[in-house]
């Protein structure tokens, strides 16, 4: 998808894109004639899955002889390398922060095969080095926001904090936000946490809240349609999703692409002063940032987001103002700026 | 700034809502002098007839944890016992608030949360607590005791107002009339070897339940009780690297083993040599800059020894070890006032070891780590995967085995004949941790036990399971000893083994976040292997050598049998000659004296029956006397 959305908005470049076919990938499909090849990555493979991925890459490339490749993850950077070989593109590199720290070999096989790496935000950065290998060049580029028609608030009787993520990564911080409740209900009585997206840890963290006696105040609502999630953040008072820093070396958020969402329709948000989060939210200006592992801490920010009204709106605003200079447009000009001075540079 | 940093503070609590002068929280308090024997302290909230008070032991400055505490205003007293472990950060949190401090104790960060929470303060804290705090201003009383019962909490409640202390004894100093035994109770504690709460042993008397709250507010004389926290049920995690999970068990096992070793005095280990332990020594070493004290218990008698594994581990761990053999003349000396002065009967033998283990340590180091809860959170326990199987098992037997069959076979077939019995899962965890003891009640108990009801220790038990859901057999058991044997036995025996020597034993396993993780593993991967399979990765490298036999179930196992017909054999004697529970008709002195002779010839073990006996006995004979009656 992040592929679509970069290749879409490049306007100097004929673009040829090669995509895994994913659930839910047609949402993304644009409507601006951009050619797309899926290519279906069976999941009983294993580690081999991404091969036939690959493989059409490489074979387009041979067909279309592209000036330069932009590989948006690394499971690609197999056929960039071999791309590179074969036409002499090349490479510029995208590296997010989960798949450094799960595949760190791969991370670094791409890191060392790539001209130009692409880092979401300065915590990324560190993990590509974290594998040993020092990329040519890196640079930080963070994700893209698409900013909504229609940002201005809904009426919500009760003060609304919103978590979105999908429950399937621990360190997103749900269960930290569980623990907190009693003590921001204690503060703020009428409360509620609306958590929005589906996964494998529901289950534990409906019953984690029952184990801290508060399922009252809180609301699974699932996987829903982006009608519904724009919406909820119109209405909730706050997003919060305090990501720490995962055990045992995996990687955590690599920028946090929902804060900027929240700050586009002038919300506040709470994170967690670690990883991706540090560049993704500016503490004191578009949300609070806290120590992840610290439900109190959790609780008094989230606290303050709910009852002071004047914090949470000059939080809001200046969230606004920066999910408006980090837009796609923007984004992907800064991509295709830097795609240009890979080719000066590979041409020189 | 008054200094008791990090003190511990071993204390005892009580007060009533019906005492302006404070009178009766003082005599409730000179009961509880061995839990607190330097320094008293007494808040009176006269004009509302409430009284709080404490008995403290002073390790340091004196003054400095001078309790009860007040907010800045006086408008808000505490009476603590126990440790909170994340008061410096607390501390820290509330001074950014604009909170001021007196003292450095921990006890006082309890009056400003609760300025800032009210009584979801409860939800901050870490660590192992029972208090009681005075609202003047609301002429509010809130009673809370810590997430796994660490800590005590006695109450009782009459026309309105409220008498609470943390030990039994204590209470009924000032409510003398309430020590009417109750035969249900009685019933419990001989089948369960403990008494389950939140019943006492005494009618009218009951205990706060762990991780509640109780509120009292006068005026409306309205006391309400709620569960703040519940040991968690949560699906397992199955799908997720064992990787992952063990280094999240890593991470949160060192946080809690840091956090415990934070103290201005001393701090040691309990060390038996089996996992639990071994694992809390190596993380005390790794968590501190000198070297560790580790203790350990063997016996003159009996065929248990730990200490040639303890002594291994603490060489391997290079810290400074320490053993001490309880001979036989120190139990003949120590065991039956030890049995006495508990506040309830507990027929845990591992008792007079933690004892004389504490006893023994107490010179050098003031805080000791334990394992405790290690098994019940984990998966230590072997029946858990047992019970399993023999239900499997028994459900795949083409025939039932005759009794016939059944009375040849001895030894260890016989046994586990007998515990793949058609009970429910239920029945057959209980006899296993009994031994059956419930199938002698008929024989044993006198005429004042003559009526009571076979069926109720069932339903308490019953009733526990159906809070805990239909799950499968290793998780459910995992779970029922959390919410039963664990508060009331275990951690009964920790509390006041340590209390009477005045050693704070700090449980290391007994940390929230940690018991919620481990809650959220999936039985199958706990109980893998021998069980605690993730603290055995958890080991460092070469401690765990292919779980060999010296890690075998070691938990300070007590020679009770080899006592009970030595060191103790005179004292078992006079008890069946003039002991209380006797004479006034609750055992029957005929059968319990021929299982007496049974075992002392050596033709028999009945410890399981007659340590039980002997501990109610020497209660009774103590507290009770002709009272009993």
């Amino acid at each position: 998808m992040l592929s679509q959305r970069i290749a879409a908005g490049m306007k100097g470049f004929e673009t040829r894109v090669v995509a895994g076919d994913v659930p839910g990938a047609e949402a993304f499909e644009c409507d601006d004639g951009l050619a797309v090849r899926r290519v279906r990555a069976d999941r009983r493979l294993g580690p081999a899955r991404n091969i036939p991925l690959n493989a059409v890459a490489v074979a387009m490339a041979m067909r279309y002889r592209p000036a330069v490749t932009l590989s948006v993850h690394i499971v690609t950077s197999p056929a960039a390398a071999l791309i590179a070989r074969a036409t002499g593109a090349p490479t510029v590199q995208y590296f997010h922060a989960k798949e450094v720290g799960a595949k760190p070999k791969l991370a670094a096989f791409a890191a060392a095969n790539a001209q130009v790496a692409v880092a979401v935000s300065r915590y990324t950065a560190g993990l590509i080095a974290a594998t040993g290998v020092t990329p040519a060049e890196t640079r930080l580029i963070s994700p893209g926001v698409d900013l909504p028609d229609d940002p201005s608030p809904l009426p919500e009787p009760r003060p609304t904090l919103l978590t979105i993520a999908r429950l399937e990564d621990r360190y997103k911080g749900h269960d930290v936000i569980i623990r907190s409740l009693p003590l921001l209900r204690a503060i703020v009585p009428d409360a509620q946490w609306v958590v929005i997206g589906d996964g494998p840890l529901r289950p534990g963290l409906e019953r984690l809240a029952a184990t801290h006696g508060v399922s009252d105040a809180v609301h699974f609502l699932g996987a829903v349609s982006d009608r519904v999630r724009d919406e909820w953040l119109r209405r909730a008072g706050a997003l919060a999703m305090p990501s720490r820093l995962p055990d045992g070396g995996f990687a955590g958020e690599g920028f946090g692409i929902v804060y900027l969402e929240a700050g586009a329709f002038g919300k506040p948000v709470l994170a967690g002063n670690v990883a991706g989060a540090l560049d993704a939210v500016s503490d004191g200006e578009t949300g609070l940032l806290v120590d992840p592992t610290d439900h109190i801490a959790v609780a008094r920010a989230a606290a303050e987001l709910l009852s002071e009204p004047a914090l949470a709106r000059r939080l809001g605003a200046n969230g606004a103002v920066r999910a408006r200079e980090l837009a796609w447009p923007r984004i992907c000009e800064r991509v295709e700026a830097t795609l240009h001075e890979c080719l000066e540079a590979a041409s020189s | 700034m008054r200094p008791c940093t990090t003190v511990p503070a071993m204390c005892g609590i009580a007060g009533r809502t019906d005492d302006p002068q404070g009178r009766a929280t003082r005599v409730m308090l000179e009961r509880l002098r061995h839990r607190g024997p330097d320094d008293e302290g007494v808040h009176t909230g006269a004009s509302r007839g409430v009284s709080i008070g404490v008995r403290r032991l002073a390790i340091l400055d004196l003054e400095g944890g001078h309790q009860p505490l007040a907010n800045e205003d006086g408008s808000v007293w505490v009476a603590f016992n126990g440790e909170i472990y994340n008061h410096a950060r607390l501390r820290e949190q509330l001074r950014e608030r604009g909170h001021s401090f007196a003292t450095e104790c921990d006890t006082e960060v309890l009056v400003h949360l609760y300025e800032e929470f009210g009584e979801a303060m409860v939800h901050a804290l870490e660590g192992m607590f029972a208090f009681a705090l005075w609202d003047e201003r609301r002429g509010r009383l809130l009673l809370a005791r810590d997430r796994f019962g660490e800590k005590p909490l006695f109450v009782h409640e009459h026309g309105g107002e409220l008498v609470f202390a943390s030990e039994l004894t204590a209470l009924l100093e000032a409510k003398p009339q309430l020590r009417e035994l109750s035969t249900e109770a009685i019933d419990a504690f001989f089948v369960f070897g403990y008494v389950p709460g939140p019943e006492t042993i005494v009618r009218g008397v009951r205990q706060l339940s762990p991780g509640s709250l109780l509120s009292w507010e006068r005026g409306s004389q309205r006391i309400e009780e709620r569960r703040w926290w519940t040991p968690p049920q949560l699906p397992g995690r199955l799908n997720e690297p064992r990787a992952a999970l063990v280094a999240e068990a890593s991470r949160l096992f060192a946080d809690s083993v840091n956090s415990r070793m934070i103290a201005d005095v001393p701090v040691g280990v309990f060390l038996s040599g089996g996992i639990d332990s071994t694992l809390v020594t190596s993380a005390a070493a790794a968590s501190s800059s000198q070297r560790i004290k580790t203790f350990t218990v063997g016996y003159d008698v009996g065929p248990f020894d730990e200490t040639t594994r303890a002594r291994d581990v603490a060489q391997r761990l290079e810290t400074e070890h320490h053993e001490v053999i309880l001979t036989q003349e120190a139990v003949r000396e120590q065991g039956p006032r030890i049995l006495a002065e508990m506040d309830q009967p507990l027929a845990d033998q591992a008792l007079i070891s933690l004892h004389a283990l504490s006893d023994f340590a107490r010179p050098l180091v003031t805080v000791a780590l334990g394992g405790e809860g290690a098994d019940e959170l984990f998966g230590g326990y072997p029946r858990y995967r047992w019970i399993e199987r023999i239900g499997q098992a028994r459900n795949a037997m083409p025939v039932a085995i005759s009794p016939r069959l059944q009375r040849r076979l001895s030894g260890p077939a016989r046994r586990l004949i007998e515990r793949s019995g058609p009970e429910p899962t239920l029945e057959r965890n209980l006899d296993w941790v009994t031994g059956g003891r419930r199938r002698h009640r008929r024989g044993l108990y006198g005429p004042r036990l003559a009526g009571v009801n076979d069926g109720l220790v069932l339903s308490h038990l019953a009733s526990r399971a159906g809070e805990l859901g239909g799950e499968a057999t290793g998780r459910q058991l995992m779970r029922l000893d959390q919410v039963d044997y664990l508060p009331d036995d275990v951690l009964v025996k920790t509390d006041r083994a340590g209390m009477l020597v005045s050693m704070e034993i700090r449980t290391v396993y007994l940390q929230r976040e940690l018991a919620e993780f481990a809650a959220s593993v999936d039985t199958s991967l706990h109980l893998a292997g021998r069980g605690k399979s993730l603290l055995h990765a958890m080991l460092p490298p070469g401690m765990d050598t292919g779980r060999t036999r010296r890690f075998r179930k070691a938990a300070f196992n007590a020679p009770a049998a080899e006592w009970l017909r030595g060191a103790l054999a005179p004292t078992l004697r006079r008890q069946l000659d003039s002991g209380t529970i006797y004479e006034e008709g609750w055992f029957d002195r005929t059968t319990a004296k021929g299982l007496a002779a049974e075992h002392l010839s050596g033709s028999h073990d009945h410890s399981d029956l007659l340590w039980g006996l002997l501990a109610f006995g020497l209660w009774s004979d103590r507290l009770l006397g002709a009272d009993a009656a």
